[in-house]
């Protein structure tokens, strides 16, 4: 049980042993990187069945918490360990043969998302955090320096706030555990302070999270970054952003007014995404700006209480992470003016037939798994008393009008005949980007046919993951007296 | 009486430094200053978290041989800030490095220069360029006609 | 297997099938085959409908705790049929020389085939909601699948077709407000547990529903003042797609307006809610939207110069009276608005297969560029003319019927008002249709349409089906009046008692075969004192002076340009275009907010933005 610690530390280390082996043999550095991937998700599978959907806790170095340093594992946890490997894998730069720089960053970023995932002490999240930012400057450096400049600012000084946050909470608490911290935080965290702590580490995670106001860096870096490094930073970091501050929310931060905080913010975020997506005029800014939409959308979800919350923004975090990297993979072939891309659909039906497809489950057609993760949003938003949850209903519902329209104007210029004033098409995708893409969307069409099983796995997964008396009694099996 | 002013300066201070950190971000549009201004605001926050574990009585954490007795302040932030610094470290060399390059592509370090090329060269790989005012006006200046063309 | 199972099976399989036989000639008819065997499926059913049964769908599905089903009661079965009938009709006519014209000339036949079988297909899956949440589901593929109609012809009709996906996905998304709204209130969603929630709701909940929902649904059935987008969609979708449309798509709206509105909230209740600040109460409200859905629509028609458009605009307006007659909920009332769905629908295919037929022959439908057609193309003229007949609501055809029950309706209840309404529609209606039939058949034979020739056989057989229906059940409502009794027991309304020619009540009754015998009658003898007077001579029309000089082909003396000018001096002022001012605004709006948000994130210092966020959020959580 105790080989998940591996799913971070055998990522971390073929990081810093690919380049040097890619000297020596560049073929065993190209395929190094993949096959420690591939040996992290058995091992994560393995867990998973030995696991029996009970979760258990880790110490690190034998050193037991509260002093010591904890990994957590239960279904979510393993649910977003899972996710990163493979996405890590399926968005594996392989072009690159002369630059081992991509695989050791992607490689570290895989190490320290797992990390992220496990980790139950929160100056360990903060550190893990950290290593993905370095680890994603580094990706979107590659190609588009400048834009990441203002991202690298914006994340440093998110970091900033972030450590004032922490320093806030262990003021008021004096420890850093976060099965200590769920125990005291009803007495201690519910005062206006905390609410500035949990304001603070909320903005300086949000700007991973894609949150408003802070997601000015997104159309930039996404726009002049290679797709699959957008898709890594859209699909999975995004995800780990929120995640963070879930489990912040389920242990930490427990009063109503940090759950109406988020929810304002994320209400914000997702009408200025669409309306902005709506003006975009080149594919890869529209991507971004619909990104920072359906993260807000998330945001919203996860700002209901419950585990109605949990299960709606889990589903809606899942669907995004599947359609999102897909279309920024086909986005890398069809970059560039939309109006460009005139016919390009007819001369590609297959990548055209997968957009549409990706298109209708982004804006939620029934039976598609999209139509039902934003039912499971609705349906929590509706069932809230407060005007607030009303208001955050109707600016969904307006948000995917727009998107809906917006997605089907590329459509439309998909498929019609390419005039005689369209840039020369490209049509060739690549067999590496379709077959990515038709692998999610095959997963697309699994996860609707399957729907029944999955939601009501996913629901087990929110409801053990809502839980805090759970997470203390895991972390400290013993009715602790600390 | 003397530790709690002391204390509270010294938060003022901290805070203090984030602020002006911030300040300097949000009202430089020098590359450079700014990321001194982060380097400040890392400062403060390191600071902070010092002190949140500080106790006015108390001596450095650190173990002399023979057993101490005295009371040491708290030793759990002075690791965590520690770590902070370090991972600022990175950071920061990171952001000289792709201020180097930035320089050297641009041969600017204003950034609302480099926001404005940056955004035109984006704009024009992308295919969408942004209008721009054009230096002088398009077409020849109209002469006036000459003497023997008939009107 | 039930045979709602075997229905819906047979109609999957007719979507893969054209999926990948598609592109072959012979798809055509093998659709055609197939949509009858559908008929013959729901036909199978009849027997049991007719006793009030329900025929329920195999397959339940549960997912997060919801369930779903489907079922067929007389009203899905009654709109089923006139879908299907639709359907097979306008395969019928695609599936000769018109699909292979339209394929020559670069039109993507295989979608248009594919596209007809999920329209409908979804549309059966619609009919069939056993619940909210089905309903819903199969609203959306409806949607959908009209949208993949619409873009099949390209060029014009993708702008119409985005601006039709804008309204759908609105509409839908203020059904699903008002299904999650009600969840939350009954707790489930399925049509029992709403009906018994309904009383505990206060009336401005109910408002709110009866808001959201009516406007849903009426965006679909193309109701003032949601109806700017149908026109353009449906004129521009090529020629069996255009019928297919014009007769059954709008209509699902009213049928979930049905079902919603009057079988799950009630007419009662509607009739209590009061709009603020009038005296109206909802359910005037709803017949008021009907009577102006009737009026401005048609006289917009009017104005239209291309036959298309016209017949289009004109959709939208009957479906007004269908709306009226069921919001008026009486047994007459809503047996003439339910009688007119089946009626407009055999009016509109055939109209609509005429216009196709003609522009299949000369290459035009703009009416100021077509004239004297009678001679060359007698049966289109014929199937025409039987159709604005219809239309119109004259006897013998069908219209007739149906329009006389609402009008008999609206003098009983004691509304003048939608009563004179509801006439001025009706004056709009017949000015329009006689615009269209004199601008195409009427007049002089224009010198390049000499060769024209009648329209070829396969589009020809569908008219003559229709004419036949058009006239049948003009004669003998009472064939169609009983499934439309059937429908009113299903849904709750007050059953109308009928015969074979019509109804007979002790205040009045209504004999069609009377009325025809006694129409035909006046024409034979006429015929009979015109025929053997001996006294007549076929003169060329041409063989005439005027001026002072003999006629020419080369001249145009049809008069068809600006047609109602003495009208329209009149009328015109009143054409503001407030509706699409509306619609621009919105548009406009939505464009600014959206150039705004683009600013925001082009801004310099997104810095600013996060110190100010921290300062309110700090001051807003420590004070």
């Amino acid at each position: 049980m105790n080989t998940i610690v591996l799913t971070v530390v055998l990522p971390l280390l073929a990081a810093f042993v690919v380049p040097v082996l890619c000297r020596v043999s560049p073929l065993l550095g190209r395929l190094l990187g993949p096959l420690t991937l591939a040996y992290a998700i058995l091992l994560t599978l393995q867990v998973w069945l030995g696991m029996e959907g009970k979760p258990f806790s880790i110490a690190l170095g034998g050193f037991q918490p509260p002093l010591g340093i904890n990994f957590y594992v239960d279904r979510l946890s393993l649910l977003f360990t899972f996710l990163t490997l493979v996405t890590s894998l399926l968005l594996w730069p392989w072009r690159n043969e002369t630059e081992p720089r991509q695989y050791a960053l992607t490689l570290l970023l895989a190490a320290s998302a797992c990390g992220l995932a496990l980790s139950g002490d929160l100056f360990n999240i903060y550190v893990f955090y950290e290593l993905i930012s370095v680890a994603s400057f580094g990706l979107a450096a590659g190609a588009a320096f400048a834009a990441s400049l203002r991202y690298l600012i914006l994340s440093g000084l998110g970091s900033v706030l972030v450590l004032c946050g922490i320093a806030i909470v262990y003021l008021q608490t004096g420890t850093l555990n976060l099965a200590q911290l769920s125990q005291l935080a009803p007495e201690t965290l519910n005062t206006p302070l905390g609410m500035s702590a949990f304001a603070l580490i909320l903005l300086g995670v949000g700007v991973k999270g894609e949150l408003f106001p802070v997601n000015s860096w997104v159309p930039e870096v996404y726009a002049a970054a290679s797709s699959r490094v957008s898709g890594l930073l859209a699909g999975l970091v995004s995800k780990l952003a929120v995640l963070v501050i879930v489990r912040l929310l389920v242990l930490l931060f427990q009063q109503e007014s940090a759950l109406q905080l988020m929810l304002i913010l994320g209400l914000l975020g997702a009408i200025s995404g669409e309306l902005a997506a709506w003006r975009a005029k080149d594919m890869n800014r529209m991507l971004a700006f619909s990104s920072i939409g359906q993260l807000g959308v998330i945001f919203i979800a996860f700002s209901i209480p419950g585990e109605t919350g949990l299960f709606a923004g889990l589903a809606l975090s899942l669907h995004h992470l599947l359609v999102k990297p897909a279309l920024f993979l086909l986005a890398e072939r069809w970059r560039g003016s939309l109006m460009g891309l005139r016919g390009a659909g007819l001369a590609s039906p297959v990548a055209g037939g997968m957009f549409v497809l990706l298109a209708l489950s982004l804006v939620g057609m029934p039976p598609l798994p999209g139509f039902w993760a934003k039912f499971l949003l609705f349906t929590g938003l509706a069932a809230q008393q407060s005007v607030i949850y009303q208001v955050a209903l109707g600016v969904v519902l307006l948000s995917i009008v727009i998107e809906a329209n917006y997605l089907f104007r590329v459509v439309m210029n998909l498929f019609q005949p390419a005039g005689d004033n369209s840039v020369a098409v490209i049509t060739d995708h690549g067999w590496l980007n379709l077959g990515t893409t038709f692998l999610l969307s095959a997963l697309l069409i699994a996860g609707m046919l399957f729907m029944g099983p999955l939601g009501a796995w996913l629901e087990g997964v929110a409801i053990q993951a809502a839980d805090p008396v759970l997470y203390f009694d895991t972390v400290f099996p013993v009715s602790a007296i600390h | 009486m003397m530790p709690i002013e002391i204390g509270a300066v010294l938060y003022v201070g901290a805070i203090g430094l984030v602020v002006i950190g911030i300040a300097g971000i949000v009202l430089s549009h020098h590359l450079f200053r700014i990321i001194l201004a982060l380097v400040i605001a890392e400062a403060g926050a390191n600071l902070l978290l010092v002190l949140s574990g500080f106790r006015w009585d108390a001596i450095a954490p650190i173990i002399t041989g023979g057993g101490a007795t005295q009371t040491m302040v708290d030793p759990v932030p002075q690791a965590m800030v520690l770590t902070s610094i370090v991972i600022g470290v990175g950071v920061q060399a990171l952001a000289l490095s792709l201020t180097l390059r930035a320089y050297g592509a641009y041969k600017t370090l204003d950034i609302r220069e480099l926001q404005r090329r940056m955004s035109a060269d984006l704009a024009g790989e992308a295919g969408t360029p942004l209008p721009q005012s054009l230096e002088e006006p398009v077409g020849g200046r109209p002469l006036p006609a000459a003497e023997g063309d008939g009107r | 297997m039930t045979p709602l199972d075997e229905l819906l099976l047979f109609s999957g399989l007719t979507l893969v099938l054209l999926l990948l036989l598609g592109r072959f000639s012979y798809a055509g008819k093998i659709a055609t085959v197939f949509y009858a065997g559908q008929l013959l499926f729901l036909a199978k059913m009849a027997d049991r409908i007719a006793d009030g049964a329900i025929m329920t769908f195999s397959l339940q599905a549960e997912l997060f705790g919801q369930q779903m089903s489907w079922r067929y009661d007389a009203l899905s079965w009654f709109f089923a049929v006139i879908t299907l009938g639709a359907g097979l009709l306008s395969s019928w006519y695609a599936s000769g020389e018109w699909g292979e014209r339209f394929r020559r000339r670069g039109g993507n036949l295989w979608l248009l085939h594919v596209a007809l079988a999920a329209n409908v297909f979804s549309m059966l899956i619609l009919l069939g909601s056993g619940d909210l949440l089905a309903l819903f589901i199969g609203w959306e593929l409806v949607s959908w699948a009209s949208f993949l109609l619409m873009t099949v012809a390209g060029g014009r009709a993708i702008q119409a077709a985005m601006r039709y996906i804008t309204y759908a996905m609105s509409g839908a998304m203020a059904i699903l407000a008002g299904i999650v709204l009600l969840w939350s209130h009954a707790g489930g969603l399925q049509y029992g547990q709403i009906i018994d929630v309904m009383p505990q709701l206060s009336q401005a909940q109910v408002w709110l529903l009866v808001a959201l929902f009516g406007a849903g649904f009426a965006v679909k059935m193309g109701l003032l003042p949601f109806h700017l987008w149908q026109a353009a969609a449906y004129a521009e979708t090529p020629g069996p797609g255009a019928a297919f449309f014009g007769a059954i798509s709008a209509r699902m709206g009213l049928y979930a307006i049905i079902l919603v509105l009057v079988q799950l909230i009630g007419l009662a209740r509607l009739s209590e809610l009061t709009i603020p600040f009038t005296f109206l109460d909802m359910r005037d409200f709803w017949a008021w939207i009907a009577v102006l859905t009737i009026i401005l629509p048609t006289y917009t028609a009017l104005r239209q110069t291309d036959a298309r458009y016209l017949l289009a605009w004109h959709g939208i307006g009957q479906g007004g009276y269908m709306l009226l007659g069921v919001v008026l909920g009486d047994a007459l009332g809503s047996a003439g608005g339910l009688l007119h769905v089946f009626n407009y629908a055999t009016n509109q295919a055939v109209l609509f297969f005429a216009v196709f037929a003609v522009m299949f022959r000369t290459g035009t439908a703009d009416l100021n560029k077509l004239g004297g057609l009678i001679t060359r193309m007698p049966i289109s003229f014929f199937a025409m003319l039987v159709g604005i007949i219809g239309l119109a609501g004259l006897p013998p055809m069908n219209g007739f019927v149906s329009k006389w029950f609402v009008y008999r309706s609206l003098m009983v209840e004691g509304e003048p008002l939608l009563f004179l309404g509801a006439i001025i529609g009706t004056l709009g209606t017949i000015l329009s249709v006689y615009k269209l039939i004199h601008n195409t058949f009427l007049g002089q034979l224009r010198v390049e349409h000499v060769e024209v020739r009648e329209a070829p056989w396969s589009m020809v057989v569908p008219m003559i089906i229709l004419m036949l229906l058009i006239f049948a059940t003009g004669v003998a409502p009472g064939l169609v009046l009983d499934w439309v009794a059937l429908v009113q027991s299903a849904v709750g309304l007050p059953v109308v008692e009928n015969t074979l020619g019509g109804i007979e009540l002790a205040s009045g009754s209504l004999d069609m075969l009377w009325v025809v015998g006694v129409l035909f009658a006046g024409f034979g003898i006429g015929a009979l004192l015109f025929y053997s007077g001996g006294r007549t001579r076929q003169v060329h029309q041409l063989d005439n002076y005027a001026g002072g000089h003999f006629l020419t082909a080369e001249t145009r003396y049809h008069y068809s340009d600006n047609f109602y000018a003495g009208l329209m001096h009149l009328i015109r002022p009143w054409y503001r275009g407030s509706f699409v001012w509306l619609e621009s605004t919105l548009g406009s709006l939505l464009g600014i907010a959206a150039s705004l948000m683009q600013r925001l994130y082009g801004a310099l210092h997104p810095s600013i933005y996060l110190l100010v966020t921290v300062v309110v959020t700090l001051t807003w959580v420590l004070l």
